[in-house]
């Protein structure tokens, strides 16, 4: 089921995507949008182009051609500012990359800290209500390595948040997790789509997609093959190519 | 008939030996922390964003590294001084800048394979928060890349306590060379040696117990 609340105007936008490594073209042309407030999910086999769309938007990954505009920033143009760019866009990755040298309060509040320029006490008091919400709030002064992959991940989703981002993307967030902690960040994930959070994310969790997404983009060998609401995705899909993923997976 | 004898006069010898090793010791110290700054600047330099910052440091990691210590010794105090009269220095400094030139090589290379060694997520997560170059090594690569280079950095130490000895090329009174005078004024080169190798060892073990502790730590 979709979610009931209004989508806002379009946050991103992306326009003839094209990306080659060396001679191996993974995205031939990508058309997408996310609108505010909208949770849109990736799904495709692997090596389709997913990921490598997602990390295009906050330019980890640069392009070949095309236009890509977030959060009102052009990321066509070399003299874009990334900095401005990433303080708007928050990234969780499929491993963790929560900084293992730094207590899970300090992982909160490093950026803030130095990007934003937020005082100490202020950063620290916005870091523990994340962790709260989360449920991790107890880990907040223990290293991340002793957390389990469920946790490390809550708290990167945590470290995220605490720069307020508009718009956040989710690179395979489960895909690294053991079977039995998927659900607490899955569970995370909803509740911040709930609240209207705009998301992209790339998944192989179809429960998710087909309950949280309000829609879904089927990619495949670098092309957006078919997208549309989950269920018309998942119950009508109109594509051969879709089908045939979905007969595989679920 | 006289048999050979081992001796050593403990009473006469020692304190130019002990200075000998002190001068060793110092040797050590100066450029392992002048070696130690120089390769984290070259070793943070082979992965900067700017290309020729990068081949700089590379040209001087590898053209350091190509050559024996030795030779870069004979050369600052036999060749500088002629090339630029006013770049004559003693024994000692000359021994000292020969040293950290050849330890910053070195180190940096281990600094540079550290900062390597930091996954690749780490840099991606500091990036996607906005961090800067500057605050992206400091805060994130740097810490993890100290860590991972404390072994080999120690390993690199000991080797350096060793290299020292071969300023007594240049007539620094390092613990070598007071050995050799020594043995000049006794005869009694085994004896002397044996003296002074176990100088070397009261030297270096201590560092080996350091690494090993460190990496008991780590486990």
């Amino acid at each position: 089921m979709s979610r009931t609340h209004d989508l806002g105007p379009a946050m991103i936008k992306v326009d003839d995507l094209h990306k080659s490594f060396g001679d191996l073209e993974v995205l031939k042309g990508i058309e997408a949008e996310v609108d505010e407030r909208e949770v849109v999910c990736l799904i495709g086999a692997s090596g389709s182009g997913k990921s490598t769309l997602l990390r295009c938007l906050n330019r980890l990954e640069t392009f070949d051609r095309g236009h890509v505009t977030i959060c009102g920033h052009d990321l066509t143009g070399s003299k874009t500012s990334l900095h401005a760019v990433r303080r708007d866009v928050g990234m969780v990755f499929q491993s963790f990359n929560v900084f293992p040298h730094m207590k899970v309060l300090d992982n909160l509040t490093l950026a803030p800290m130095k990007v934003l320029k937020i005082g100490k006490a202020e950063a620290r008091q916005r870091a523990m209500a994340l962790l709260e919400k989360v449920g991790v709030a107890d880990k907040a002064n223990v290293y991340p390595t002793k957390l389990s992959g469920g946790q490390q991940q809550r708290v990167a989703i945590a470290r995220a948040l605490a720069m307020q981002p508009k718009v956040m993307l989710f690179d395979e967030p489960t895909s690294a997790l053991d079977p039995e902690t998927v659900g607490e960040v899955l569970g995370v994930m909803k509740n911040l789509a709930e609240e209207g959070m705009t998301m992209m994310v790339v998944t192989h969790e179809m429960g998710f997609a087909r309950e949280v997404a309000d829609r879904v983009v089927f990619m495949d060998n670098g092309v957006v093959v078919e997208q549309g609401p989950p269920k018309q995705i998942f119950e009508a899909p109109q594509h051969e190519r879709t089908r045939a993923f979905l007969s595989k997976i679920l | 008939m006289v048999t050979p004898m081992i001796s050593f006069d403990f009473g006469q010898y020692m304190p130019p030996m002990l200075r000998g090793a002190g001068v060793t010791i110092l040797l050590v110290v100066v450029s392992g922390i002048a070696g130690t700054i120089i390769g984290l600047v070259f070793g943070t330099a082979r992965s900067a964003p700017l290309a020729p910052v990068r081949w700089l440091a590379s040209i001087y990691t590898n053209f350091i590294r190509g050559i024996p210590i030795l030779i870069i010794l004979l050369f600052l105090y036999y060749e500088i001084p002629l090339l630029f009269p006013y770049a004559t220095f003693s024994q000692t400094i000359t021994a000292v800048i020969g040293l950290s030139v050849y330890s910053g090589a070195y180190i940096a290379e281990i600094f540079r394979g550290s900062i390597q060694a930091v996954p690749r997520g780490q840099l991606e997560a500091g990036e996607a928060l906005g961090l800067n170059y500057v605050q992206k090594m400091r805060y994130v690569v740097m810490p993890q890349a100290l860590k991972i280079a404390v072994p080999p950095g120690i390993g690199f130490l000991i080797a350096l306590v060793k290299a020292t000895s071969l300023v007594s090329v240049i007539t620094a009174t390092d613990l070598t060379r007071a050995g050799r005078n020594i043995t000049s004024a006794n005869h009694q080169a085994l004896a002397t040696f044996l003296v002074v190798a176990a100088l070397y060892f009261v030297i270096s073990y201590p560092l080996s117990l350091l690494g090993r502790w460190y990496e008991r730590r780590l486990a």
